[in-house]
């Protein structure tokens, strides 16, 4: 019995101890949860951005790609959407001629992210025709690209972090698209 | 009693237990538990080496959602801008910051946005279009559909359009032949073929994205077939006719083709799909176009080409100047295989051998292999399609050109995508591995007032202008010969050239470029040029290549500033040829009879109306050009709705 007992735990142990030095990869397997963020996220442009989005949706673990992609977009929507507001509500406030001007000019590619980008994005990932999705998401990030630039003589670029978010975003799920071709 | 001994590593009689001579009398259950426990461990290694190859064996695993199979895939390290350095022409994989950091995106007017819709391109009245579907000549008119979202200029929503015409230029647009009614297709009614029956009815077979965002063929036909117009369709109530087949995602499985006859009388049809990231062609066979056998093989796949979009199969005569129908096959015959490929947005052919008897093909030059060798077009040119015109016994070909301008530009348009004018294609007799496109003849209607030019001298360095009149619209056919004293004195070179990584047409070199500059405005400072740029090698071969440099087409930073093209092959004897069609905001230009063909999308800001002109040039270092010219003006093809008075055409 001792000898059987001694047999099972050098067994268990020569188990582990394979376990132990095996590669990483072995052991992402096909999407545990967390791993599956992680996995898709290295492959993503702004890895931190893109945990801490995808994982902030409970969604997330358990998801495949496909999922991953449709959560990046809700989070892009809602950021965009967020960003869109700020930008009217400073509208409203701001007083130089030139900021207003910045300001007007991001409103436009704003609406553009939200009543076009996101929409072709989430149709294109929903319905299985992935190369339409990539397109979205990359324009949208031009789009924000394009207002970031408004302000580069600008003293001052009030939505500068909310825009280089959505600009992030959009990349990190352009990627994530990708991978569904 | 503990045993105090250090675990061992595997030793290679596993199982045997080293302690002293008790062992004896507990031997066979011992062995029994040994057994186990080796077939334990070897199990847990075999689970960890089978995970460890990842993808490419075939392990899928699959939910409700046609998940991938797994996450680790070499290609799959890729940055979001792909850009220049690879020659990703299309909008989908480019981010524009790169280019021009001080420079907003461009305030474009509407007096510069309205000049970009084409005068004798097939586009409709406003709004996105996408894919060519079911084109076919039917009792006195061409049909053609064509994907497309009535209520925005972007992708989504898709139904089928609609438009006839009784020359293939001249257009006139019908109601929605097909909307997202049913189940089947409510998420989308997607690209379809349609097969003439011998007795000369029409089957229109298409694929739907269900409510459960499954991807399924579905039959339809006209409702009426003695309406010349085929303006209503009716959808076979069994549908689908098709699902994903096992093995087949529920997302890879789209674009059924125009059926052909086998030699036991049954209809077979092809659908493109994915294995991991080998693109597929599958066979299908029917004899009613309601009941199918999926064949065992597939007609054939090209690992690492990823989701074969949009396939198209049909034959071409090795002999003969006119088109075949898709079911004609024999001796004389090559048949082509044609994919969109998803991953680079490329619609790529190959010319080979199709094996009836077992459904397959295989290619003449598997180093041109199905989208690993040559392009229908080098520029924006997507989801072609051919059909067979058995009015005129020819092959037409019709492809999707999206825009190169933001998504933005766009929803101010109010619209996104022209069609390529339909080409006819033969195959090559005299290199035998290309197809020749030509835009079809009857786009000569079209013709107005034309300009010759006869032997024009550009001496290396030097730009001609071209007095044309207005340059918006026009048909060129050029000839160039080159200075054949600097061909034969340059030096050649190992250098490799290729028209993407190039810096276009600054980049002099001894023998190129030279060509044309089209969309030009009096001072350059716009300017599109197709161009031919030979290379000498150190074998003293010449290379020539054919491009389209928009890196100054435009000064707005949010178009594709890309330079198009590929290598074209000119054979002994052959004069340097140029056909170019010029139509506001699209180029389609073909070299050496349609061997080659790019078409570009341009979005000039101030080579626009009357400030647009024509130039030769020639910015080579050593050898001078000279130049015979056609051009003629271009007419407008009037595209419009159908007329409500009843009155026929």
């Amino acid at each position: 019995m001792n000898n059987t007992i001694s047999f099972a735990l050098l067994h268990l142990a020569f188990c582990f101890t394979l376990v132990s030095f095996t590669p990483i990869s072995a052991l992402e397997l096909h999407g545990t949860g967390a791993n599956m963020v992680e996995t898709t996220c290295q492959k993503t442009p702004f890895y931190n951005l893109c945990v801490s989005a995808l994982k902030s949706d409970p969604r997330s673990s358990g998801a495949n790609v496909a999922g991953l992609a449709q959560i990046g977009t809700d989070k892009l929507k809602a950021k965009a959407t967020a960003t869109l507001r700020q930008i009217t509500a400073l509208l409203k406030v701001a007083k130089d001629p030139k900021l207003k001007m910045a300001l007007r000019d991001c409103a436009d590619y704003y609406n553009a992210i939200v009543k076009y980008d996101i929409p072709v994005a989430v149709e294109a990932v929903t319905k299985g025709d992935p190369k339409f999705g990539v397109e979205g998401a990359t324009d949208a990030a031009n789009e924000a690209d394009a207002c970031g630039r408004g302000f580069k003589n600008e003293p001052k670029f009030p939505i500068y972090a909310s825009n280089k978010v959505v600009h992030d975003l959009s990349a990190v799920v352009a990627s994530i698209v990708q991978l569904l071709l | 009693m503990v045993d105090t001994r250090p675990f061992l590593p595997v030793s290679s009689h596993a199982g045997s237990d080293p302690t002293g001579p008790s062992e004896n009398r507990r031997k066979p259950m011992k062995l029994q538990l040994s057994i186990f426990f080796v077939l334990l461990t070897v199990g847990f290694f075999a689970a960890l080496l089978t995970s460890n190859n990842g993808s490419d064996n075939g392990f899928v695993k699959e939910n409700e959602h046609g998940s991938l199979a797994s996450p680790s895939s070499e290609k799959q390290l890729r940055p979001v801008s792909r850009g220049p350095a690879v020659g990703v022409s299309e909008k989908s994989n480019r981010l524009f910051a790169k280019d021009n950091e001080n420079q907003l995106a461009y305030p474009w007017n509407n007096s510069m946005l309205s000049w970009q819709r084409t005068a004798f391109h097939f586009q409709p009245e406003k709004n996105w279009m996408n894919d060519p579907n079911g084109p076919l000549f039917y009792k006195g008119w061409y049909h053609f559909f064509y994907q497309y979202n009535p209520h925005a200029a972007v992708w989504g929503d898709i139904v089928w359009g609609h438009a006839v015409s009784k020359d293939l230029i001249h257009w006139l647009h019908l109601p929605l032949a097909m909307v997202a009614d049913q189940w089947y297709d409510k998420n989308g009614v997607w690209t379809g073929s349609a097969t003439i029956l011998p007795d000369g009815k029409v089957v229109m077979l298409y694929t739907g994205s269900t409510t459960e965002n499954v991807q399924v063929q579905n039959l339809a036909y006209p409702a009426d077939h003695s309406d010349p117009l085929l303006i209503n369709w009716v959808k076979y109530s069994g549908n689908p006719v098709l699902v994903p087949p096992p093995g087949i995602l529920d997302k890879d499985f789209r674009d059924p083709t125009t059926a052909w006859l086998t030699s036991e009388g049954k209809w077979r049809i092809t659908i493109g799909s994915k294995i991991n990231k080998t693109g597929v062609a599958l066979v299908y066979d029917t004899k009613d176009f309601i009941n199918y056998e999926l064949l065992d093989g597939i007609l054939h796949a090209v690992p690492g080409t990823g989701m074969w979009e949009c396939v198209d199969f049909f034959p071409v005569s090795k002999t003969e100047e006119n088109g075949l129908d898709t079911s004609v096959n024999g001796p004389s015959v090559k048949h082509v295989v044609k994919a969109s490929l998803d991953d680079d947005r490329h619609d790529y052919y190959s010319i080979g051998t199709y094996h009836e008897k077992n459904g397959t093909w295989i290619p003449d030059e598997p180093k041109i292999d199905v989208g690993i060798g040559l392009r229908y077009d080098y520029g924006i040119y997507y989801a072609a399609k051919t059909f067979y015109d058995q009015n005129k016994n020819r092959r037409v070909l019709w492809g999707w050109i999206g825009e190169s301008d933001s998504e933005a530009a766009d929803m101010q348009k109010g619209w996104a995508s022209v069609q390529s004018i339909p080409r006819t294609i033969l195959f090559d007799k005299k290199t035998g591995t290309h197809l020749l496109q030509w835009p079809v003849e009857e786009i000569e209607s079209l013709r107005l007032k034309s300009y010759e030019f006869n032997q024009v001298k550009v001496q290396a360095g030097s730009v001609v202008p071209l007095d044309v009149g207005p340059a918006t619209q026009l048909d060129i056919i050029a000839e160039f010969e080159i200075d054949n004293e600097a061909l034969e004195k340059t030096t050649g070179s190992n250098v490799t050239f290729s028209c993407s990584s190039s810096g276009g047409t600054v980049e002099r070199g001894a023998l190129g470029p030279f060509g044309l500059l089209v969309l030009a405005d009096d001072s350059l400072s716009e300017q599109t040029p197709v161009y031919f740029y030979i290379a000498k090698g150190s074998d003293g071969k010449l290379k020539t290549f054919f491009c389209n440099d928009q890196s100054r087409s435009s000064v707005a930073s949010d178009v594709n500033k890309q330079i198009y093209g590929n290598l074209v092959p000119v054979l002994e004897g052959e004069k340097l040829s140029l056909r170019v069609l010029v139509d506001h905001s699209i180029v389609e230009s073909f070299a050496q009879g349609g061997r080659t063909v790019i078409t570009s999308r341009v979005y000039p800001t101030k080579a626009i109306y009357g400030a647009a002109k024509l130039f030769l040039f020639n910015n080579a270092t050593e050898a001078s050009v000279s130049a015979s010219l056609r051009i003629w003006q271009m007419n407008s093809a009037f595209i419009r709705p159908y007329p409500n008075d009843k009155e026929s055409q």
